[in-house]
């Protein structure tokens, strides 16, 4: 029991910065979605984008969300 | 002494000559109207004279500086949709634009607070451009053309996109600059050249067709148009209206008649005279003054 | 000085439209995304189940220099892509959009006007570029065993000389065409076509600036610089400068409609 608990300790410092930098991308894509006068397509179509597909998610709405 | 003189100028795309051997000259303080129907080559010649144009033939000088090709020092140039980052605000647009032209930060933020109060956008100048609407758009891109203090100012079509509101304003502002630049502006409208210019260039197809005081070219105006119907039409009423001694054409259409007068005072005189001794039952009079087309038939068929 | 002044522009742009934050953020990501994932393949393998009891999961752990090259061919394709659609319209755009008229119209020497929008982007490149292979080198370590810092390092400098490569390959499309997406394609496209001839004329093309990629993965897995991707590198540099060249003197000779 102890063994496990500190594995998934050892494992979460591992995979801790990874889940807060998927984090921060998350949330900067719909700090934009917010500020963005006029996106490609719907923006509540984008939110679910941002927040259910990981890493991914983010990166098309940075890519194809925005008109210049 | 002038200010820029421009002798030859062509430009040709595709073995087109979108600008025909045009030749003039710009004198300091005067506001200058190019003036000609769309497609012109009005904005071909504004572009080459604000300099990122290369010219095919012909020469531009411009007599403060005789040596150096670059003039875009000299020149404050308005697109006719002027198009900015839209992320940015009026006021950082000014400074990049100041800056760009050479100017220091400090003069940059001097000038262009100057700037944005002369175009109304004080209140303004802090929002984003994105969310300006087109008549502020167009009032920044005059101030970002000024940025500099150029001595020549350019303006493409600057009041042909605004409302009425919207177009007295740039005229009232394009008074204001002449005090201290030479502004050339291009305009497919007369009024708006008559309203606040003191010389015409008159470009078709390329060509400068006709320059001068507006006085002038007003004077080639002198045929005046006059539009009749009848209540009945008179008989011989074509040859009668043709003897008149100033009328030098009669056309009919759907019994209305337009009569093109040399002296607008003499034929009236003369047409009334007639409709009393003829008894004609005269039931429209009007006059036409003579349009922008007008003027260029006549500068054409010249 | 005009050119920091398009500069500064630039990295603001970039600021507020959060590339600077995204884009190193994308690179830290798929840097550390395949050698964490190979780490983990037995415990995933063996929390999906279906597996007979008893069996024995025997997945070969790489050694360091063979994960660092998982981050490597990650940014090949990913990165690369990233790169280039970031970029695609750093020119055209200006120049579709109308806004390239009012700069071009204030005395902007198209050299500075080139230059300073490569820069901007060279510099997200670098700093995307090493902290992602940062990333990925701290967790190497941690997972895998020791890679010499100093091994990163110097791979990193080579593989930024394909980087700029791709970069000035974007620039100068920008002056060429004013579609965005049709400058993306082509970049691609051209690095793609590099890449195949390179593979195709293998043994007469050692200099190539494709063959970098190939070269890093000797010398992390040996600790031995070959002579050509010194060759390979300088071609790069050299080949980038005379894209920026080219986009300098096409832009100038551009005729706006």
């Amino acid at each position: 029991m102890e063994e496990g608990l500190t594995l998934i300790q050892e494992n979460l410092a591992i995979l801790a910065p990874l889940f807060i930098l998927q984090l921060i991308l998350m949330v900067i894509a719909l700090i934009d979605l917010a500020k963005n006068d006029e996106p490609k397509g719907p923006k509540w179509v984008w939110t679910l984008v941002i927040i259910f597909i990981n890493i991914v998610g983010p990166i098309v709405y940075f890519i194809a969300g925005k008109r210049r | 002494m002038e200010l820029v003189s421009v002798k030859d100028l062509t430009k040709t795309y595709s073995k087109h000559n979108v600008v025909d051997h045009v030749g003039f000259d710009l004198h300091p303080g005067k506001c200058v109207a190019l003036l000609g129907p769309n497609g012109a080559g009005k904005t071909t010649t504004l572009r080459m004279l604000a300099g990122f144009i290369q010219p095919t033939s012909g020469t531009i000088l411009f007599n403060e500086d005789t040596l150096s090709k670059d003039f875009r020092k000299y020149v404050g140039y308005l697109p006719q949709h002027p198009s900015f980052y839209p992320w940015m605000s009026g006021e950082e647009f000014l400074h990049y634009a100041g800056q760009l032209a050479g100017l220091t930060k400090h003069e940059v933020s001097d000038r262009s607070e100057k700037l944005l109060q002369l175009v109304h956008l004080t209140d303004a100048g802090k929002k984003r451009i994105g969310k300006y609407s087109g008549g502020m758009k167009q009032r920044l891109g005059i101030a970002q053309a000024l940025i500099h203090q150029p001595k020549l100012i350019m303006l493409d079509e600057p009041v042909s996109s605004l409302d009425p509101i919207g177009r007295r304003e740039v005229l009232n502002l394009i008074r204001e600059l002449k005090k201290d630049a030479t502004v050339l502006f291009s305009t497919h409208i007369l009024n708006d050249a008559e309203e606040v210019s003191e010389e015409i260039l008159l470009m078709n197809d390329g060509k400068l067709i006709e320059q001068g005081p507006i006085s002038e070219i007003r004077g080639m105006q002198q045929t005046v148009t006059i539009r009749l119907s009848f209540e009945k039409e008179p008989k011989f009423i074509h040859e009668k209206l043709k003897e008149i001694d100033s009328v030098y054409q009669v056309t009919e259409e759907n019994g209305v008649f337009d009569v093109t007068v040399h002296d607008l005072n003499a034929a009236r005189k003369a047409i009334f005279e007639r409709v009393q001794e003829e008894g004609w039952e005269l039931s429209l009079f009007e006059i036409t003054s003579g349009t922008l087309e007008d003027i260029f038939m006549k500068a054409v068929n010249k | 000085m005009q050119w920091t002044v398009i500069l500064k522009k630039e990295l603001t742009e970039n600021w507020r439209n959060f590339k600077w934050i995204w884009v190193p953020i994308v690179f830290i990501l798929i840097s550390i995304m395949d050698p964490i994932s190979t780490y983990y393949m037995p415990i995933i393998i063996e929390s999906a189940g279906g597996l007979p009891e008893g069996t024995i999961i025997d997945i070969p752990m790489p050694n360091p220099s063979e994960a660092m090259m998982m981050s490597f061919s990650q940014l090949n394709i990913i990165g690369v892509l990233i790169l280039t659609v970031i970029s695609m319209g750093t020119i055209s755009g200006e120049i579709k959009s109308g806004v390239y008229e009012l700069v071009l119209a204030k005395p902007v020497k198209y050299t500075n006007y080139v230059t300073a929008k490569f820069f901007s982007y060279w510099l997200l490149m670098i700093v995307s570029l090493f902290l992602g292979l940062l990333a990925s080198w701290y967790y190497i370590n941690l997972l895998f065993g020791d890679l010499a810092f100093s091994q990163l390092i110097v791979a990193a400098l080579f593989y930024a000389c394909w980087l700029t490569l791709l970069i000035a390959i974007v620039i100068l499309y920008n002056t060429w065409f004013k579609s965005p997406g049709l400058i993306a394609f082509l970049s691609i496209i051209t690095v793609i076509i590099l890449s195949v001839m390179t593979n195709i004329f293998s043994h007469v093309l050692g200099w190539s600036p494709a063959k970098i990629t190939e070269y890093i993965a000797i010398y992390l897995h040996t600790g031995d610089l070959d002579t050509e991707i010194w060759f390979s590198s300088l071609i790069a540099l050299l080949v980038s400068l005379s894209c920026l060249l080219f986009a300098i003197v096409s832009l100038r000779n551009k005729a706006i409609d």
